[in-house]
């Protein structure tokens, strides 16, 4: 499943990609603390004063979707995605580079198709003036932040691939 | 019946691009897009993909995984592991075998405050593993106690797959994490009952330890009373109704966050470690649960899971034939695929099929007892060949355990497993009896 060491840190497109993963991570990562601080608050507040904060549950589905969509590319970073092997744990190591490039190639596919159907998506929402139902938040704020993270996504990817072409061919 | 030939097709193309090493949750969701084009086209497509991935991702009952994982994440960095298996071996290390049954005690109670296996496997292997081979315990007592007992990580509530039973079959959270207790701690008995009737055939493989004195003892409980206290909030809150699932995940990261850096130190650096291995774990799951969504979409197209349903119902078939045939196909689905995954790809076919078969149970209680059923079976891929993740990570673990030894292991937990499932079905109260008493 996870790999110790994923990653060839050599080449200066794959260090640059490695510290916007991370920094995705760790925004995203940042946005889990502030909302186990806000339903603390929440729950403290409920408990002590009785007067819920309305709406609260509508900040942290809003965060758990960007948070998710901002640690999907150090996932695949860090080649944590699960595979199964047990057809091809005997083949050999470039049998599996091949295979390993093509699965990579296959996900910048779909990611690309998934962020450019978000942001047209987010550019919807903007348009309509969507919100949230209890806060009137708008909507479209999350898809900038998720399209990013999945224009980071395919970059990853296509980064992975060729890395893997690189061992296959070796 | 209607659409079986394109449910084939889409198995196979999924099947095939798994062979092909595509992760599994890529492999969905390429099958799901294909299958869906192919049903209705384009269009409706690209309309679908413009926002379902945000609300997949935003729905508020998942918010509860990644919370969780967090919290897991912070009882890694709290270093209590070495704390609870001290603890537990103060009270069972003097009997035969009593390292390994402390093992199962401290996993139990660290899998109280961790919601998934693999890291509870492998946090107390880290602790337990040399401490039991220093002390002559054979390699495969070892490896298979803690690959067998890492599982207790999830089916002791919290449990990540057991969130996503939930969601996937429309039931309460709550009522099935009351109903995971019992079985879960029914499991971590059977494994140390399991533990005592090994070194019982095998004397060599688990030898005794010196009694430690009752003031010891009492004063090693000193040490852990926080995890107890931990998990008594968070799921004691969660039982009472005092938060919901999601408010308790975040009462239970922060205070675990606490503890992680009050005893185990915890710093930037190690608060920057549990929020990356949050964000690996999380994006791994969420993968899948996105490409499972896909492909969901896709098999409700073909609207097969219902037909099939309703036919199996009416086919006349005992149901608990019906039952043990998908508990079947769980351990076989278990030699291939994760715990995770199995259950997205199933539960839209199977859990139809159970409601419409007549147990004698009300249709929530059918329900709830079928998904404890199933974590239980889907575990239990986690630790048999040939791709039980559990072994592998404790075999990477203990480098002088041969593979091979670590499989043979396992093998008595894995009949303690069965032991259990049998108990499981023949007795629903075992399952049903906490919810029956809470709600």
């Amino acid at each position: 499943m996870s790999n110790p060491d994923p990653n060839h840190q050599t080449d200066p497109i794959g260090r640059v990609l490695g510290v916007l993963c991370a920094g995705f991570a760790l925004a995203g990562g940042g946005l889990l603390l502030a909302m186990v601080l806000a339903t603390l608050a929440s729950v403290l507040g409920r408990g002590l004063v009785a007067s819920p904060v309305p709406g609260d549950f509508e900040l942290v589905e809003i965060g758990t979707a960007v948070a998710v969509f901002a640690f999907l590319p150090y996932g695949q970073w860090r080649r944590g995605h699960v595979i199964v092997d047990v057809f091809t744990r005997r083949a050999a190591s470039r049998v599996r580079a091949w295979l390993d490039a093509g699965g990579a190639l296959l996900f910048a596919v779909v990611a690309a198709l998934l962020a450019w159907r978000l942001a047209r998506g987010g550019l919807d929402l903007a348009r309509d003036g969507s919100e949230t139902m209890v806060l009137g938040l708008p909507l479209w704020v999350a898809f900038p932040p998720i399209a990013a993270a999945t224009l980071l996504l395919v970059a990853v990817c296509l980064h992975g691939a060729w890395r893997s072409l690189d061992d296959a061919r070796r | 019946m209607i659409g079986l030939d394109s449910v084939l097709v889409g198995f196979a193309a999924l099947l095939l691009l798994l062979v092909l090493r595509v992760p599994i949750g890529v492999a969905m969701l390429v099958t799901g897009i294909g299958g869906y084009v192919w049903l209705a086209g384009w269009g409706p497509l690209l309309n679908y993909l413009k926002t379902a991935a945000y609300w997949r991702f935003a729905g508020y009952e998942l918010s509860v995984v990644p919370l969780f994982l967090l919290m897991g994440q912070f009882a890694i960095e709290a270093g209590i592991s070495r704390a609870l298996f001290a603890a537990c071996n103060q009270w069972l290390g003097h009997r035969r075998g009593g390292l390994a049954m402390a093992a199962v005690g401290a996993c139990a109670a660290f899998g109280a405050i961790c919601g998934s296996s693999l890291a509870t496997a492998s946090t107390m292997a880290k602790v337990a593993l040399p401490e039991m081979r220093r002390h002559g315990y054979s390699g495969a007592l070892a490896s298979g106690t803690l690959a067998a007992g890492g599982t207790l990580g999830i089916l002791i509530p919290p449990s990540i797959v057991l969130v996503i039973y939930a969601i996937l079959a429309e039931q309460n959270i709550v009522k099935m994490f009351m109903a995971a207790l019992l079985p879960g701690l029914l499991a971590a008995l059977g494994y140390m009952a399991t533990a005592a009737l090994y070194v019982r055939i095998a004397p060599a493989a688990g030898p005794a330890r010196a009694r430690v004195p009752l003031a010891a003892r009492l004063a090693g409980l000193k040490s852990v009373w926080h995890v107890a206290l931990i998990f008594a909030l968070v799921i004691g809150g969660i039982y009472a109704g005092w938060f919901t699932p999601t408010e308790g995940a975040a009462v239970g990261a922060a205070a675990t966050g606490l503890l992680a850096v009050l005893h185990g130190g915890m710093r930037w650096a190690g608060l920057r470690r549990a929020l990356l291995g949050t964000a690996e774990t999380t994006a791994m799951i969420f993968l899948i649960l996105l490409g499972a969504d896909l492909f969901n979409v896709f098999l409700a197209l073909t609207q097969w899971p219902a037909e099939a349903a309703r036919q199996i119902a009416d086919s006349g078939l005992a149901p608990y034939l019906v039952l043990a045939a998908m508990l079947l196909i769980y351990l076989a689905l278990g030699c291939l695929m994760d715990s995770l995954s199995m259950i997205l790809l199933t539960v839209p076919i199977f859990f139809p099929v159970i409601m419409a078969l007549d147990f004698g149970l009300s249709p929530e209680e059918t329900a709830i007892w079928f998904g404890i059923l199933a974590l239980v079976v889907v575990e239990v891929g986690l630790i048999t060949p040939p791709i039980g993740l559990n072994v592998f990570i404790i075999q990477s673990l203990a480098r002088d355990v041969t593979l091979v030894d670590a499989f043979k292991g396992v093998v008595p937990f894995l009949l303690s497993d069965l032991v259990r499932v049998v108990l499981l079905v023949a007795f629903p109260g075992l399952t049903l009896g906490l919810v029956r008493l809470l709600s």
